[in-house]
């Protein structure tokens, strides 16, 4: 088992994935782990199955069905804790 | 006219026949008829303490819940008609509506009230759906005031806003009349019964919810609505499929899809209880019918209809539509409505002709609020082809309306919202793909040594527009192509995106 990653290094995994895949690269450095990710349409019900397929592959944690909230998802700040939770769970 | 004359008699009705079946099921409940019963009283109630009168407008802002339902009803009960928006709605857009249609009230729970702003509270008077202290006894029993205002057939009973070629949302006004025409006809065609447990996918706001609340209701049957986050995970909304025992399930077409890519519906048997899976709102494509039709034994059923018609047509899938390389026809009129298509001349189209589809009877519109009201046959703007057996197939729109994941969009008013940001010099916007990967995408023009970025174009847009109008991708652009009469471009525009 690999060392569980920090926080900071999932959530820079995790803004990268988004910029690339939803925002066209986000030339301008706009997203931030507060951005809502949700509210503005970033996050479509079919981009979020796209995010939580990479999580599941990138992180290897599980996403619980009870984890797909509107709050977990609300931005990758949070998105980071819940998969750094999920890691550290698994790792102990 | 025989049955009940107003829309809120079905709920009642049930209430009074089978006071202890379940009226709501699912995550969302359990909650028995007696007690929706009790706390629609409870909540009209208070909205007459409010003010709230036969023939007014109440706005009913909540995420799916029994208070939402009880609040639906209360309004009715009151004679007046209730207005329902997406609880991912921004707050301008729920003034938008609440202007739109001169609301009395907006009806809503406390997280979503605390957002109302003081200048719009002076015009609406703010209920809480949660079920007022000491009212009510929970189990519904005890005394209390029964209220009901009986209305006439051609009175609204609700006004769903959908989205507008003007850049303003428009209140399609459905009448008791028209919305238990539907309801008639869909008890009628499912032989629904109060042992069914009707799945509840689409939004309050989103015509599809209507099927789903109110033939249950018209039957004593449970009602399950899926919870709002659960669009979010495919494989939850596998899980409810199961766990629930829906006996009928109705969503637009790419729900089915995501729950069969990214929740593997189909890995697993059928649910046993599932007969009747309903589809509408956007072509179901054909090689995806046939794996469903492999998969289960229910009825699949497509069902027709703008919302300003509610279901005018109808097809079940049958072996023979599955051979052909095209969607599953719409079908034939039902509901009592008479339907047609209208070649360019102003014919009747006959077999193997292409025209708009045209309707009128007892399921269409009274008109768009605060309009002229609608007088004479609905021209629904889509264009059909006449099938030999007289039965049509769907071709597409005539005009700037698309649909993406089901949500009716008019281009021009996402357009417009674009137009509204002082850095934007020029916005065009299109549905690209197709299936799952249907998406909406802006082009935007910005002015000169303008830096606005993505993010910041959608911190805009999401004060205007709810979340699917908000452009899945945002492309910027020097300039939008033109053809030699100046013409935008979209063509271009959409190819050169494809690249």
């Amino acid at each position: 088992m690999t060392a569980t990653p920090e926080r900071e290094e999932i959530a820079t995994k995790l803004l990268a994935f988004i910029r690339e895949r939803f925002l066209s690269g986000d030339p301008q450095g706009e997203l931030t782990g507060e951005t809502p990710l949700l509210e503005l349409g970033i996050l479509n019900s079919l981009n979020t199955a796209t995010l939580i397929a990479y999580m599941v592959e990138e992180f290897e944690v599980k996403v619980p069905l009870h984890d797909v909230t509107p709050e977990a998802f609300k931005n990758v700040d949070n998105l980071s804790s819940m998969v750094h939770e999920r890691r550290r769970s698994a790792d102990a | 006219m025989s049955g009940p004359a107003n829309l809120h008699e079905l709920m009642a009705e049930a209430a009074a026949r089978t006071p202890q079946a379940l009226a709501v099921a699912g995550p969302c409940g359990p909650v028995t008829y007696a007690e929706l019963d009790a706390r629609a009283d409870a909540l009209a109630g208070v909205m007459a303490g409010h003010g709230v009168r036969r023939g007014d407008r109440v706005l009913v802002w909540s995420p799916k819940s029994p208070d939402a339902l009880a609040a639906m009803q209360a309004v009715l009960r009151l004679g007046a008609a209730y207005v329902p928006i997406d609880p991912l709605s921004p707050v301008e857009r729920v003034a938008t509506i609440a202007r739109e249609c001169a609301a009395r009230a907006v009806c809503a729970p406390a997280d979503l009230l605390s957002r109302v702003p003081g200048a719009l509270r002076e015009l609406l008077a703010c209920v809480d759906t949660a079920p007022p202290e000491g009212t009510a006894p929970p189990d519904g029993a005890g005394p209390r005031e029964p209220v009901s205002v009986l209305v006439d057939r051609d009175e609204p009973a609700y006004i769903l806003f959908t989205s507008g070629s003007t850049g303003t949302p428009k209140g399609v006004t459905i009448s008791h009349g028209n919305a238990l025409a539907f309801v008639a006809w869909a008890v009628e065609e499912l032989s629904a019964g109060p042992g069914d447990r009707f799945a509840n996918h689409a939004s309050f706001s989103f015509d599809l919810s209507v099927l789903d609340i109110y033939a249950a209701f018209a039957v004593g049957a449970a009602v399950c609505p899926v919870p709002t986050e659960f669009a979010y995970a495919p494989a939850r909304l596998v899980e409810f499929l199961h766990q629930e025992h829906i006996t009928v399930w109705y969503s637009v077409p790419s729900v089915l899809l995501l729950m069969q890519r990214d929740g593997g519906l189909l890995d697993r048997p059928a649910p046993g209880s599932l007969r009747a899976l309903l589809f509408a709102g956007e072509p179901f494509p054909i090689h995806h019918v046939r794996r469903f039709a492999e998969w289960t034994d229910a009825r699949l059923l497509n069902l027709y209809g703008p919302t300003e018609t509610n279901v005018c047509t109808r097809h079940e899938a049958r072996p023979e539509d599955l051979e052909r390389d095209l969607p599953v026809p719409i079908g034939t009129a039902c509901g009592g409505d008479r339907v047609w298509a209208s070649t360019p001349d102003g014919r009747t189209a006959g077999p193997g002709e292409e025209g708009e589809l045209m309707v009128s009877g007892p399921t269409v519109f009274l008109g768009y609020w605060g309009r002229p009201p609608q007088d004479g046959p609905y021209a629904t703007g889509d264009r059909v082809r006449v099938r030999p057996d007289g039965s049509f197939d769907y071709l597409g729109r005539a005009d700037g309306q698309v649909k993406v994941r089901g949500h009716r969009i008019e281009l021009s008013e996402v357009t417009a919202a674009l137009h509204t940001h002082p850095e934007v010099a020029e916005a065009a916007v299109a549905a690209v793909g197709d299936g799952l990967d249907r998406r909406l995408a802006a082009f935007v023009a910005r002015t000169p040594a303008s830096v606005l970025g993505n993010i910041a174009l959608r911190r805009h847009l999401a004060q205007l527009l709810p979340p699917q109008m908000i452009p899945d991708d945002v492309r910027f652009v020097d300039e939008l192509p033109r053809n030699h009469r100046g013409k935008l471009d979209l063509a271009a525009l959409v190819s050169a995106h494809n690249t």
